[in-house]
């Protein structure tokens, strides 16, 4: 029978979900459970939580994350090209030296905007 | 030492997303899944604890855990014990689902990572053609585990820590998935155990400039993608309690334990196959991978010593680790996104072409050949030499220019610029 | 034909699993578990990008979309005033009615497209099982199944020869409009530097509602 490597992919997936449950499972089982007021309470060093938790975020954040996946779809086309590189030549670096000015433009652009300084 | 012999490769299976599923392979993938991911790797990362408590109190001037067992080495299974045997502890208002989820998710990711790693030849457990983007993308679904474990939390500490994790976490994914770059271009292709091959036939590849230049990268972003000190801020203790696990305990911060070093582990065991040549003794040499002739015997011999080598140099890899974090403090947060996104990311950027030099020097003739790795120390050397001055003074220069984005004492530097 | 079986099964469990994600993802009315369920729906098209023999596409999928897009989604999340959902994120009465139109009409054309394809280079396209290449390799089979064998087997080497031969333009176009993205995030998002230096530089979160910082970042 013919099957795919993510066949083990799949039964390793499994296999981690059981290990990680299993002890819980056997926590659940054995392990005390006292339920009191103050045990249930968010800890913030022992001094009553105060306001509201789940807060706006500085933007600053947001425009990490936009550069990470910027980059991150900017390696996804840097695996195919350094996988077919060897077989192509110049002009695929050329392409790819193209490509990468593009990048180190916009990061470039962040930069002198000062967005890249965590404040 | 040409190309075409210089696939040693895996007799179980050949590089390729189609496997013949006969009984030897459902054993060997049960033998792999019940010995290896449920038993031999969470066993070397319990032991991993106990060495890092020994080593950092050794650094300390301490004894170490020695109690329980000799040389305390029952230790992590009395700690194992102690996390069984302790209360599950969920604040009232927490998501309770989402709680339970986020450590199992960062789990889960650790655990997929290892699944691609060739630990000797044959010795690994799948080979996809492309191997390194899926240990990419799965080591990538951990920084949502850490959000959802702050944000399910409802604690201001565990947020702000998960928000800062994250921050981290994806700030310094990219230059380590960059850094993989040259690794990929020069073995031709994403399969791990291609990307050993190659090694074979042309010496580690943290021996030439832009590797180095690479593996220097790869460690410092990896070190930052496992949150271990100097870059351990998610969980700074003295600033946000214990960041993004503040909520967790007993068993559910032991997942969280446990995942990380198993990150650890990881880590050590990619970078060494990707640049220190898996698990060969000598740099350039196909010893002990040239003894292979088919017989069982052979390769009992050629596996063991490559697991031997391959385990010392992953020990050697934990050990700086624990050395780093032994020696280092912690970072400062700006400093820290400064350092992956003005000196690491141009850093990765500029080593690609410097692989690409490389490459056409000294892979493209077919054989590696003295002169040619001269002239390719040469030609990729400078540049790499070059671009790293290049980094350093254009951020030194920038950076002078307004003290508050100094990384240093700018007495000098402030000096200099405005002269 | 054992594995046709278990391949159909595999392929109704999953789309099963990805509908109820999305489901999930419409109803929730917790901003981060709708959240969630669309990861849980990136992750059962990851797997069936597994079962088209695309697990180059696969990795790619999770890389992108369950690695940064959801890190990315989150990070909105968190900006918005509304995380807990409690307000109403739904649609109000007199939207829904378009909006179902919309999403209908956008069903419709991607079904019609989809079985409608044709192939790049001519070929017959993949959709069908009769025209689809057999892994294995056949006897007179014609020029593109070995082609397309070579681009199941190792799909990122094909990939990208294909982006510098055939796509190389859209190759750079995507470079730039990635960079246009960059430049336009950090445009939009990015205060002057008078109104970001008048901020006090150590408060890393304020509380929607008052003026006390909850936390103070480590410089």
């Amino acid at each position: 029978m013919v099957a795919y490597n993510y066949v083990f992919v799949g039964l390793l997936l499994l296999t981690a979900i059981g290990f990680a449950l299993a002890p819980l499972a056997l926590v659940a089982l054995i392990a005390p459970r006292k339920r009191s007021l103050a045990k249930g309470d968010t800890y913030e060093c022992g001094v009553k939580t105060h306001g509201e938790t789940w807060v706006r975020f500085r933007i600053q954040y947001y425009i990490y994350a936009i550069m990470f996946v910027v980059f991150d779809v900017e390696t996804v086309f840097l695996y195919p090209w350094a996988v077919a590189y060897g077989g192509l030549g110049t002009f695929a670096l050329v392409e790819m030296v193209v490509f990468l000015a593009l990048l180190s433009a916009g990061l470039a652009y962040a930069w002198a905007k000062g967005v890249l300084r965590w404040v | 030492m040409d190309v075409g012999s210089a696939l040693y490769g895996t007799p179980l299976f050949a590089q390729s997303h189609r496997v013949d599923l006969t009984v030897s392979t459902c054993v060997i993938w049960g033998l792999w899944l019940i010995v290896g991911f449920a038993g031999l790797f969470p066993g070397i990362v319990a032991y991993m604890v106990w060495l890092e408590r020994k080593v950092a109190a050794r650094f300390q001037d301490r004894i170490g855990p020695n109690r329980v067992g000799p040389f305390g080495l029952l230790q992590s299974v009395a700690d194992g014990l102690k996390l069984l045997v302790k209360e599950n502890i969920v604040p009232r208002s927490a998501d309770q689902v989402v709680h339970l989820l986020a450590p199992v998710l960062v789990l889960v990711s650790a655990f997929l990572t290892l699944a691609v790693v060739p630990f000797a030849v044959g010795l690994v457990p799948i080979d996809p053609p492309s191997g390194l983007v899926y240990l990419i993308a799965v080591s990538s679904i951990s920084p949502l585990g850490i959000f959802l474990a702050g944000w399910s939390s409802h604690n201001k500490y565990s947020l702000l820590g998960a928000m800062r994790a994250v921050a981290q976490l994806v700030s310094y994914e990219i230059p380590q998935v960059l850094s993989t770059i040259p690794v990929v271009l020069w073995a031709g292709s994403l399969s791990l155990v291609s990307i050993f091959d190659h090694q074979v036939a042309y010496g580690w590849n943290a021996l030439n400039p832009p590797g180095f230049l690479a593996f220097l990268t790869f460690l410092i972003a990896s070190v930052a993608e496992v949150n271990r000190t100097p870059f351990d801020l998610p969980e700074a203790e003295s600033e946000i309690v214990a960041g993004y696990h503040t909520e967790y305990s007993g068993m559910r911060f032991g997942l969280f334990f446990l995942a990380e070093y198993l990150g650890v582990f990881s880590v050590s065991c990619v970078a060494t196959v990707l640049f220190l040549g898996g698990g060969t003794p000598l740099p350039f040499s196909a010893f002990p991978v040239n003894l292979l002739d088919g017989s069982v015997g052979s390769y009992l011999l050629v596996d063991g010593i490559l697991l031997a080598v391959f385990s010392l140099k992953v020990l050697l890899f934990v050990f700086a680790m624990f050395w780093v974090r032994a020696t280092l403090p912690r970072m400062r947060i700006d400093r820290l996104m400064n350092f992956a996104w003005k000196y690491l990311v141009p850093l990765c950027i500029l080593n690609i072409v410097f692989a690409a030099i490389w490459y056409e020097v000294v892979v493209r003739p077919g054989a590696l050949t003295a002169r040619n790795w001269a002239w390719g120390m040469i030609a990729a050397g400078l540049p790499v030499v070059l671009g790293v001055q290049l980094v350093f003074r254009a951020n030194r220069k920038l950076a002078a220019a307004r003290a508050v984005d100094a990384d240093w004492p700018t007495v000098g530097t402030i000096a200099e610029a405005s002269r | 034909m054992g594995e046709v079986v278990v391949a159909r099964i595999l392929f109704l469990a999953i789309a099963a699993l990805g509908l109820l994600a999305a489901l999930g993802t419409v109803l929730s009315r917790n901003l981060v578990h709708a959240a969630l369920h669309l990861v849980g729906f990136f992750f059962c098209v990851a797997c069936l990008f597994v079962m088209l023999e695309a697990e180059f596409l696969a990795a790619v999928q999770v890389l992108i979309y369950i690695g940064a897009v959801a890190i990315l989604l989150m990070f909105g999340i968190m900006l918005t005033r509304n995380t807990r959902g409690d307000d109403a994120t739904s649609l109000s009465g007199p939207w829904r009615l378009p909006g179902l139109v919309a999403g209908l009409c956008l069903f419709g054309a991607l079904v019609f497209g989809i079985n409608n394809a044709v192939s790049p280079s001519g070929a017959s396209p993949w959709a069908g099982e009769a025209a689809r290449p057999s892994l294995v390799e056949r006897e007179g089979e014609p020029a593109w199944a070995a082609e397309r064998r070579r681009a199941v087997e190792d799909m990122g080497r094909v990939v990208g020869e294909e982006f510098l031969t055939r796509y190389a333009m859209a190759f750079e176009l995507a470079g730039l409009l990635l960079t246009a993205a960059l430049v336009g995030a950090v445009a939009l998002a990015h205060r002057d530097e008078v109104g970001a230096a008048e901020l006090p530089p150590t408060v890393e979160a304020l509380p929607a509602d008052s003026a006390e910082p909850v936390g103070t970042a480590a410089s």
